[in-house]
């Protein structure tokens, strides 16, 4: 006899609903514990990991770049607060607003330069002399990194590649793609001639004097008539830093 | 890095550009202020009072770039040391330049303290003496430019912290401080 349908089945299918539902809870906070648990050794791990190299993270640059790219990968960002624990346990952030504010200035006093474009090498081997009194040794990486910080500040502060090397700029100025590939013929002696830019890239007469005169026009190349060849030569003090030729010196 | 003598030279020095005028209101700025300093601080270490746009200076050529300031930039950096009151024209053509690391003032400020380091304040000095005797020896008054001196002079003499007297021969003109 086929049951019709009654208040106990109904309550059967209820009670089963809720048990499955407790099942689900449990297993969900199983779950989850687990998780927290895992989460939970994993920042010890790493606490204990930066503190127990808290003196490689902050004087070796390569054993920091190697943290940072570490942090990177499981999603931690070091630098996103200057509160909090990495900040105590490390005193990063600091030293990455310091390294921001001293880029600033290194950029600040060489504009009128190098037209606000400097070569991060360069840019480096000023600040390693500015810290000199200080024990940490300053990476590439520590610049490029201080540097994406200031982009909050919205001032301008960008990284580009010309070629092989990476130049900061701290202008509003907008490159465009004549002006890099004339920076990146310049790389190899320092400067290009008119004749030079025309052969090299193919171009006419007129889109290569164009182009130098605006780089002229923003600073960033200077003319140099007295070559005995008479032909005029544009310089750029941002690929070949006045300062690293005579060796690194203080500018 | 290079040197002139005892003299160290800036890194622009080497850069070649630095040689060319350039055309560039900012950039032109910023270069004549490099040369502005190197130039005073070279004239004031090497004690050179006189520069001629015409004559061989060791600061206008660098051999080791191959380059030479033509006489356009000469000209415009020496004008700029003029303009700030910190070089003056010799003459009418502008070819002769007398260069002031200090000022006149500063010069008789000078000459007041080397009167009362060697108990001068109303005593008798020559010029000679000023110039090259064994009290000035050592101080920024040996080898005194004398057109500068003179100048210098006049200003304490219009003060009347000084008469100058002039003797048979310019080589015996003398002072008497009063200060």
């Amino acid at each position: 006899m086929r049951r019709r349908p009654g208040i106990g089945g109904l309550q059967t299918a209820a009670a089963a609903r809720d048990q499955y539902r407790l099942l689900g809870e449990n297993v969900a906070k199983i779950r989850t514990d687990m998780m927290k648990e895992q989460l939970s050794t994993f920042r010890s791990q790493l606490e204990d990991f930066a503190r127990k190299h808290k003196n490689d993270i902050r004087k070796n640059p390569a054993f920091r770049s190697q943290f940072h790219e570490m942090c990177a990968k499981v999603g931690v960002d070091p630098l996103a607060s200057n509160k909090g624990f990495w900040a105590e346990l490390l005193g990063i952030g600091d030293f990455y607003y310091e390294l921001g504010v001293q880029i600033v200035d290194i950029c600040l006093a060489t504009r009128p330069l190098n037209g606000g474009l400097i070569n991060l090498q360069e840019l480096c081997n000023l600040l390693r002399q500015r810290r000199k009194s200080d024990r940490g040794v300053v990476s590439e990486d520590d610049c490029l990194r201080a540097i994406s910080k200031l982009k909050v500040l919205g001032s301008g502060f960008e990284v580009i590649s010309v070629g092989k090397k990476k130049l900061v700029r701290s202008v509003p100025t907008e490159l465009n793609k004549d002006h890099n590939e004339i920076l990146e013929l310049a790389q190899g002696q320092g400067f290009v001639t008119v004749d030079e830019v025309e052969r090299r890239l193919s171009w006419t007469s007129g889109r290569a004097i164009d182009a130098l005169d605006t780089l002229l026009d923003e600073g960033l190349a200077m003319i140099d008539d007295g070559h005995k060849d008479g032909k005029r030569r544009y310089w750029f003090p941002c690929v070949s830093p006045i300062s690293s030729l005579t060796g690194i010196d203080s500018l | 890095m290079q040197k002139l003598g005892e003299f160290k030279l800036p890194h622009f020095f080497n850069y070649p550009p630095y040689f060319t005028l350039q055309p560039v209101r900012d950039t032109r700025e910023k270069q004549i202020q490099l040369w502005k300093e190197l130039i005073l601080d070279y004239c004031k270490t090497q004690k050179v009072f006189v520069i001629g746009l015409e004559e061989e200076f060791p600061l206008f050529t660098n051999t080791v770039i191959e380059r030479s300031l033509t006489f356009e930039a000469r000209e415009a950096f020496l004008l700029a040391l003029v303009s700030e009151g910190r070089a003056e024209w010799m003459d009418k053509g502008h070819r002769k330049c007398l260069i002031l690391w200090h000022r006149i003032q500063e010069w008789a400020d000078i000459l007041l303290q080397f009167a009362k380091d060697n108990g001068l304040e109303d005593g008798v000095v020559t010029i000679e003496e000023i110039r090259f005797g064994t009290e000035s020896q050592g101080t920024e008054l040996q080898g005194i430019d004398r057109t500068i001196l003179n100048r210098a002079l006049k200003l304490l003499e219009q003060k009347g912290k000084l008469v100058v007297f002039k003797g048979t021969s310019t080589d015996d003109e003398g002072i008497k401080f009063s200060v």
